[in-house]
């Protein structure tokens, strides 16, 4: 999973990018407006966090220029400014949720979820394809019951898969949610990791379409 | 809303511009008119008085010519006076002759004077000189009467006096028509004069009557600006009133920027501070924890009330509820989005509005929603009404509730009902205090839903 961090001060950026990192997704950062409304536009995120007080181009225009261009993340609003009148123009401007500083990481991680699930149609934390099971509160796999640990890289994989089970995933897809921009996509690390999740899953689970990407089914 | 301060009583004059301006003209259209009814009736009163008199005068100039001493040494009138009331009797025209040798009264006298004569004051007369007088005539009225003393050539030594005479009622009774008929017209004039005052300072007065209802409608939210065209010697205060109210909005619209600012430039570092912390198990850590969450909701708290002073500052403002509380609730839905939430608004009428500024509206009604909404178990309902000029909006959720103790505790400054949920406690004080700086009221209750009831009352506009 792939998220837009977009905050102009360095520091609060860069907690915001290391807790995120820590909790599987990549991320990537913008710290103005025009960058922010440029990278959203153009790069497949599966959410943002998107401070409303930016140099250039104020949050809320970015988030209004992404939704009038037809760009559909969750995007979390994250500002100073408690007044109700804002979180009114904020989510009417096309913001999934809303939360103000100062906040706990976890609160934020714990929304930043809850928004990338319901984007994909998943009315709940747990998400199911077959035998398999997966906590995103917790990151806690398990196949049949039985607890299986992942490690980090393997987690976001799988994540990506259980959010969209059933579709095919091309590598490239692949590559763009899960992994900043700043990552060389020349790589073959994508195969790799899916060739070590399949061995983690029940047979057959990951498959492989030629020519167009994975799929990740319901053993029959 | 601030009670208005009693006006001292002053007298009627001082209050009222139009009742000022009419006493004046009146008085004036009063004055002008009875000193010109004295001045015509006087006017009139000496041309009759000059015009009897010159008639006397014919009346004497007529006997003098007609009197002569006969061959037998009488007094006698060659013929009878022309006009034909000196032989009417009474009839107000009377003449006499007086003296002869033996200084008889009414030697000679009209057949008007019937059988009375005229008692005339003694006088000292030059020969031809001509005197007037007013007495008493006959029938009990009075007379003016003009003499004159003549010496015949036939007896040189013998004085006699000529005298005419006129009941006074003949000057008398034109002098009183006339008054009477001036005093009609004068009347009429001055009415006519009256209602013209009435009418112009009803007009000069109207640009004011409509600048008044004018500042009402900015009073009561239905415009931000006195509008319309204005005679020039009213349009100046109307468009420094305009300064004044643009200048009011832009000064509340920097102050909230600032408390904007100001949350920005505070809460951004809190956050940092915070999320340093939160990695670190020492006891310094737990300590900074602990004291940006302090801080956190004192700046909350203090912004909410710098909120809360601007508010008042402002002229009236009418913000309609419906669609307040329609983005509210597309808001909550939003932040709640986790849970199964049953938001519902009973008809909310389009014509609900309150008195004040939208903003303020949106964080009172904000603040109760969102308690509402973190404490529901499943519903939240929303329901207003206008009572007694005041609209009054319930809030109700089917959660825990508070108990008595609590309830009143919530509302005091700053006090938490529970620290477990960030900010809470903190969002009921707000929209109390808030609610209470228009003039309205905050009450919690027990909800029929079985949670916590939040009755929000406001002037209505």
């Amino acid at each position: 999973m792939r998220i837009l961090v977009v905050e102009d001060e360095p520091t609060l950026a860069g907690q915001l990018a290391d807790a995120l990192t820590d909790a599987g997704y990549a991320v990537d950062r913008a710290d103005n407006g025009l960058d922010a409304h440029f990278l959203g536009d153009t790069e497949p995120f599966d959410a943002v966090v998107l401070d409303l007080g930016l140099p250039q181009m104020d949050g809320l225009t970015v988030l209004g220029k992404w939704r009038s261009a037809g760009r559909t993340m969750p995007v979390l609003i994250l500002t100073a400014r408690d007044d109700w009148h804002q979180k009114v123009a904020g989510i009417d401007a096309g913001a999934d949720d809303y939360l103000t500083k100062p906040f706990h990481m976890a609160e934020l991680l714990a929304r930043l979820r809850a928004l990338i699930r319901r984007a994909g149609g998943h009315a709940s934390a747990l998400l199911a394809c077959g035998p398999l099971s997966l906590d995103t509160r917790s990151g806690q796999l398990t196949d049949d019951g039985r607890p299986v640990s992942l490690t980090s890289h393997e987690y976001r994989l799988l994540a990506y898969f259980m959010h969209h089970p059933g579709k095919v995933i091309s590598r490239t897809e692949l590559t763009e949610h899960l992994y900043a921009q700043d990552f060389d996509r020349d790589s073959n690390t994508i195969e790799v990791f899916v060739g070590r999740l399949r061995k983690k899953l029940p047979e057959g689970m990951i498959e492989t379409v030629r020519g167009l990407g994975y799929r990740l089914v319901a053993p029959a | 809303m601030t009670a208005t301060p009693p006006v001292p009583a002053r007298p009627a004059m001082h209050r009222s511009l139009r009742l000022r301006l009419l006493a004046g003209s009146l008085v004036w259209i009063l004055a002008a008119v009875a000193i010109t009814g004295v001045l015509l009736a006087d006017l009139f009163g000496q041309h009759v008085r000059e015009r009897v008199d010159a008639e006397l005068h014919g009346h004497l100039d007529q006997l003098t010519a007609l009197f002569e001493i006969a061959p037998d040494g009488t007094a006698t009138l060659r013929m009878p006076l022309s006009d034909p009331r000196l032989s009417r009797p009474y009839a107000g025209l009377y003449w006499q002759v007086d003296g002869g040798p033996a200084g008889t009264i009414g030697l000679l006298r009209s057949r008007s004077l019937w059988d009375t004569a005229l008692s005339v004051p003694p006088d000292t007369l030059a020969d031809g000189e001509v005197h007037v007088h007013d007495v008493d005539g006959p029938d009990a009225s009075r007379v003016r009467l003009m003499e004159r003393l003549i010496r015949p050539a036939e007896q040189p030594d013998t004085a006699y006096r000529l005298i005419v005479a006129l009941d006074t009622r003949q000057i008398h009774e034109p002098v009183e028509e006339f008054a009477t008929l001036l005093a009609i017209a004068l009347g009429v004039l001055a009415l006519g004069l009256g209602a013209a005052a009435v009418l112009q300072v009803g007009i000069g007065l109207a640009p004011l009557g409509r600048m008044r209802q004018a500042l009402g409608a900015v009073r009561d939210g239905h415009t931000r600006r006195l509008e319309g065209d204005y005679p020039r010697e009213v349009q100046p205060l109307v468009d420094e009133l305009n300064t004044l109210l643009a200048h009011d909005e832009a000064m509340v619209e920097r102050a909230r920027t600032q408390a904007g600012n100001l949350a920005h430039a505070v809460k951004t570092p809190l956050t940092i501070l915070a999320n340093a912390a939160r990695n670190d198990p020492s006891e310094l850590a737990r300590l900074v924890d602990e004291q940006v969450g302090d801080a956190r909701r004192q700046v909350d708290y203090h912004l909410a009330r710098a909120r809360a002073a601007v508010a008042v500052q402002q002229p009236g403002l009418r913000t309609p509820l419906r669609p307040v509380l329609d983005g509210l609730i597309r808001v909550m839905r939003r932040l709640h989005a986790e849970r199964d939430l049953h938001i519902a608004m009973a008809d909310v009428a389009d014509t609900l509005a309150c008195r004040g500024d939208a903003q303020d509206l949106q964080e009172i009604l904000g603040n109760l929603l969102d308690n509402a909404c973190k404490w529901a178990a499943r519903q939240v309902s929303i329901t207003a009404a206008t009572a007694d000029g005041q609209l009054v909006v319930h809030i109700d959720d089917d959660g825990p509730g508070l108990d008595e103790a609590q309830r009143s505790a919530v509302l005091a400054r700053g006090v938490r009902a529970d620290e477990h949920t960030p900010g809470s406690g903190l969002g009921l004080a707000i929209a109390h205090e808030l609610a209470r700086v228009y003039g309205g009221d905050l009450r919690l209750d027990i909800s029929p839903l079985g949670g916590l009831r939040a009755t929000l009352t406001m002037p209505s506009a």
